[in-house]
């Protein structure tokens, strides 16, 4: 299928220090590297969320989740200038994977294989079972 | 089975069976964003709940569990909690 080319979502959490317009000025600049070598699908603003425990002493910061289409090589750099960039408490950058987006399908057809299997290994069993006894009693 | 008769008698003690709500779901993926789910498999103080407590299979525990590491990474979820 695309080769060479991969699926993956990041998240960008940003200090609030940095207010709404520097963050996402900050943001701003990572779309913009991501589109030069990728593209971007979505972005998502969560806006600002209470951390669930403190980061750098800070207890809030702006989330931004941006869904991007690149080739594999483009993440490590992209991880490299997150760690750079000041005002970046936190980022993820994962792989998604093509399968659970297109999904469904291809589960029900392994569901009608794993059935078949089933019944199969049960009649092995039986028969198994019943062949077993009978050299015992013998 | 054979060699343990006894659990499997045990076993039949409140006839509840326990099934993992991700199967359930029919879900391939557990998102981490999905801080309401997550938050049903951890503990107060923050720790992920095991299979025996949560009846979740074993191949959604394991994604659970990277999902709930990569929420706590983003601080989405505490790592501990008081």
């Amino acid at each position: 299928m695309a080769e060479g080319k991969n699926l993956y979502e990041t998240v960008i959490v940003t200090s609030a220090k940095l207010g709404e317009e520097g963050s996402a000025a900050l943001v701003e600049r990572f779309k913009n590297l991501i589109a030069e070598h990728g593209t971007v699908k979505t972005v998502d603003d969560w806006g600002k969320r209470r951390f669930a425990y403190p980061i750098q002493k800070q207890t809030e910061g702006y989330y931004t989740l941006i869904n991007f289409e690149s080739g594999p090589e483009f993440t490590a750099e992209l991880d490299r200038r997150y760690k750079i960039t000041d005002g970046i408490l936190r980022t993820l950058i994962v792989k998604l994977d093509p399968r659970h987006l297109v999904e469904r399908k291809p589960q029900k057809a392994q569901k009608a294989e794993e059935g078949a299997i089933d019944v199969e290994a049960i009649a092995q069993e039986a028969m198994g079972v019943v062949a077993e006894p009978a050299p015992a009693q013998d | 089975m054979a060699d343990r008769p006894e659990r499997e008698i045990r076993r039949g003690r409140k006839g509840r069976k326990k099934v993992c709500s991700f199967c359930v779901d029919r879900a391939e993926f557990i998102d981490y964003k999905d801080v309401a789910k997550l938050r049903r498999f951890i503990s107060e103080r923050g720790k992920i709940l095991p299979r025996r407590v949560t009846g979740t299979c074993a191949r959604h525990q394991r994604a659970l569990t990277i999902a709930i590491k990569r929420a706590r990474h983003l601080a989405l979820l505490p790592y501990t909690s008081d």
